[in-house]
């Protein structure tokens, strides 16, 4: 006789199997269900960003109280914006992958579930060892050369570990779609992600590389930090700085046209505009100083803006032809939209700058750096929280209270607008960040940033712990395949399920052709 | 309307984009499902990162040597008769592993074994052939190639014994019945994986090696 995968109930008598049953926290570390590993993703790296926003503020108030100029070469600063890209923003936009993208494309797993897993849990683990290293004067770039070699050590692992739970993502959207969804119908988040994940993995192989040259060169402390500024650095910066954003522009386009309950004009082009996007954010090439003062350098940064101003336009459009309902998640994803284009300005400024070479302008270059990279860093954020409150009902199974939702996103916007502007500013006026109100107006907009990420955190508790599930008729219907088990009854995803996707909306098919499938069925 | 057609909001009801999406009798899911490839998928991405690495530590090595001129590896002897013999080998991989994925793809199982094993015994070989190198090179960690010089090579020797663990598992899945010609991703995710090591060493050969 051949022995079937599952065993009958009978072969197991009840007392034993109950015995059996594993615990909460056995559930919560051993799952491979992709909505719990994005849930524990989102929650966590909220957390850390808030820790990393945190530990930004610190290092404006450390350098108010020694009365000097704020020290962006400081350990702290630059493993504090590490720290909000690789523990903040990116793990966040992951988490929402892993937890939406199966249900996007009408799969019940995510492709390697046990490696979206690892995935997590290395991220973590990671995670909270970099932490340890920053408060022992490690980090990147630490005096301590014990604490910087993990901190080093660390953050590569960070790296690989998002790289992973990428891997799993593109998977998913490629091998798992549902017949008749081809690439050119997969949801935009999933498109985006799709793009933005080889970018990802590509971008940080080579990091990780750098990472591990600085751990077996034997390098001392100052030679670790020469490796962060050498090797690593880069990522920050443009164009490889557009790539936190890539999934933002899917987001947008989802919920605009869920906001306003029509479809996407001009589908192939809003895909091939983010894909576009996703090409010029490829920076690897740009390492070394000399990557970055060519035509191509400025050519890509340049060229960047040209999709997203592109598809700006067809948001409009889409907007102007219904009224959409509004919520804090599509207000949030639209706003984010201008800390990108406000990271799209500070490349572009530093491009003319080195067009210039100094002689027709003479912008701060630094300071144009770090405004990019807060700009876009903040953009990707927002995008994640206005995601999250947007897809709460799918993501967190109940609707998210619209206050803290709404306040969430507002601290975001004003934190990291005005984080990054104040960078901006000084890389047009040059101005050595040297008074005191620069340091407070740095530390109050990294700790409103904090905040932001705090009450995403507490927006997410709240709601995963029963906030009353509200009828779906209270916001905008779904128009996607992630909605299918919030919206209908489960004869009805069955029956949704089994059918051929048809277009891009395979709900609002349905909602036309219901009658049609049913007298099929 | 019937039951199931319970949810539909006449705000939300926009045409559909084409006649074709209006079809109303939607035909259900055909008996077979179409192949994944998901192993493939997630082998691909896999392999480009790691290929991303070592072309970085690569480009490393090149910049590092272009700096130091005629001092770099002045103490060392690194003979070509290893490396080409190594390019050779892999080489020769290439070819016994794609005859794996072309037997299985035929469900000729008992060349896919062989194929397999003939890639598997070249591929230590390799391993051997490397090790030998590095005895005979003689180049210590401590000099300053060294740490660049070795996180190339043995980057790359640790990708391909990756690569021998990979396809070693996937021989195992194929005796197990797992691999077919329905279903030979394992044997081809494994094939891509490979290809991209050897791809990998062939650079490394004509940049490290050749171009001393």
């Amino acid at each position: 006789m051949t022995l079937t995968d599952t065993r009958s109930s009978s072969d197991t008598p009840p007392a034993a199997a109950g015995s059996l049953s594993p615990t909460a926290l056995e559930r919560v570390i051993g799952t491979g269900e992709h909505e719990a590993i994005g849930r524990t993703f989102i929650m966590g790296s909220l957390l850390l960003m808030a820790v990393s926003a945190g530990a930004l503020a610190a290092g404006a108030l450390r350098s108010l109280s020694n009365g000097g100029p704020l020290d962006v070469t400081d350990n702290l600063w630059n493993s504090a914006l590490v720290g909000m890209v690789l523990m903040g923003a990116i793990p966040l936009l992951l988490g929402l992958a892993i937890c939406l993208i199966p249900l996007q494309v009408g799969s019940k797993a995510i492709a390697f579930p046990r490696a979206a897993a690892l995935s997590l849990w290395t991220w973590l683990v990671s995670a909270v060892i970099f932490a340890i290293s920053l408060g022992l004067d490690g980090g990147v770039g630490g005096a301590d050369l014990e604490a910087s070699r993990l901190g080093m050590l660390s953050m590569g692992s960070m790296m690989v570990a998002l790289s992973l739970g990428a891997v799993c993502v593109a998977t998913t959207v490629l091998s798992h779609r549902p017949v008749g969804m081809s690439l050119a119908r997969v949801p935009f988040f999933s498109w985006s992600m799709l793009v933005a994940a080889p970018i990802w993995i590509l971008t940080f192989g080579s990091t990780t590389a750098h990472v591990f040259l600085g751990q077996i060169s034997q390098a001392n402390a100052a030679g670790l930090a020469l490796r962060y500024e050498a090797g690593v650095a880069w990522f920050l910066r443009a164009p490889s700085v557009y790539m936190l954003a890539i999934p933002v522009l899917g987001i947008s386009c989802d919920l605009v046209a869920q906001g306003c309950g029509r479809r996407m004009a001009r589908y192939g082009t809003v895909q091939a505009m983010i894909a576009m996007f996703g090409v010029f954010s490829f920076g690897a090439w740009t390492q070394t100083s000399g990557g970055r003062e060519n035509i191509l350098w400025i050519a890509f940064v340049v060229l960047g803006a040209v999709p997203v101003l592109g598809l700006l336009g067809l948001i409009a459009d889409t907007l102007r032809h219904r009224k959409p309902v509004v919520s804090p998640g599509l207000v949030g994803v639209l706003l984010a939209f201008l800390l990108l284009l406000g990271g799209m300005l500070a490349g572009i400024l530093e491009a003319l700058n080195t067009t210039g070479s100094g002689t027709l302008f003479s912008f701060e270059a630094a300071g144009l750096g770090w405004a990019q990279s807060l700009f876009l860093l903040s953009a990707a954020f927002i995008g994640g929280l206005s995601a999250l409150s947007a897809w709460s009902r799918v993501v967190l199974r109940a609707s998210a209270p619209g206050a803290i939702a709404s306040a969430a996103i507002a601290a975001g916007l004003i934190g990291g607008g005005l984080l990054a502007t104040v960078f901006l500013i000084q890389g047009l006026t040059g101005f050595g960040l040297n008074l005191s109100f620069y340091n407070v107006w740095v530390a109050v907009a990294a700790a409103v940033l904090a905040l932001s990420a705090l009450l995403g955190l507490m927006l997410a508790l709240v709601t995963s712990r029963g906030h009353a599930r509200q009828p779906a008729s209270a916001g905008a219907a779904g128009l996607t395949l992630e909605w299918a088990q919030d919206e209908l009854s489960p004869e009805d995803q069955a029956l949704v399920l089994r059918t051929i996707v048809a277009s891009p909306y395979p709900l609002l098919d349905f909602r036309f052709t219901g009658e049609a499938v049913e007298e099929d069925k | 309307m019937s039951d199931t057609a319970t949810l539909s909001p006449p705000e939300v009801a926009s045409p559909p984009e084409s006649p074709q999406a209006a079809v109303a009798p939607t035909p259900a899911l055909p008996p077979t499902m179409p192949r994944r490839r998901e192993l493939i998928f997630g082998t691909v991405f896999v392999a480009a990162g790691v290929a991303m690495a070592l072309l970085t530590l690569i480009g490393s090595y090149l910049a590092r040597r272009d700096a130091a001129g005629a001092a770099w590896l002045a103490d060392n002897q690194l003979a070509l008769t290893q490396p080409n013999m190594q390019m050779l080998t892999l080489g020769m991989s290439v070819v016994t592993m794609q005859w794996a994925v072309w037997s299985i793809c035929r469900d000729d199982r008992y060349h896919t074994y062989l194929a397999i094993g003939v890639t598997m015994l070249l591929g230590i070989a390799f391993v051997n052939q490397s090790t030998f190198l590095f005895k005979e090179a003689g180049i210590a960690i401590t000099q300053p190639e060294g740490p660049l010089f070795y996180a190339v090579t043995l980057g790359h020797l640790a990708m391909v014994i990756a690569g021998l663990v990979f396809l070693l598992l996937m021989a195992f899945r194929t005796l197990g019945g797992q691999y077919s010609s329905r279903q030979p991703d394992g044997i081809g995710a494994a094939a891509v994986f490979w290809y991209a090591g050897v791809a990998l060493y062939a650079v490394i050969w004509f940049a490290v090696y050749i171009q001393k």
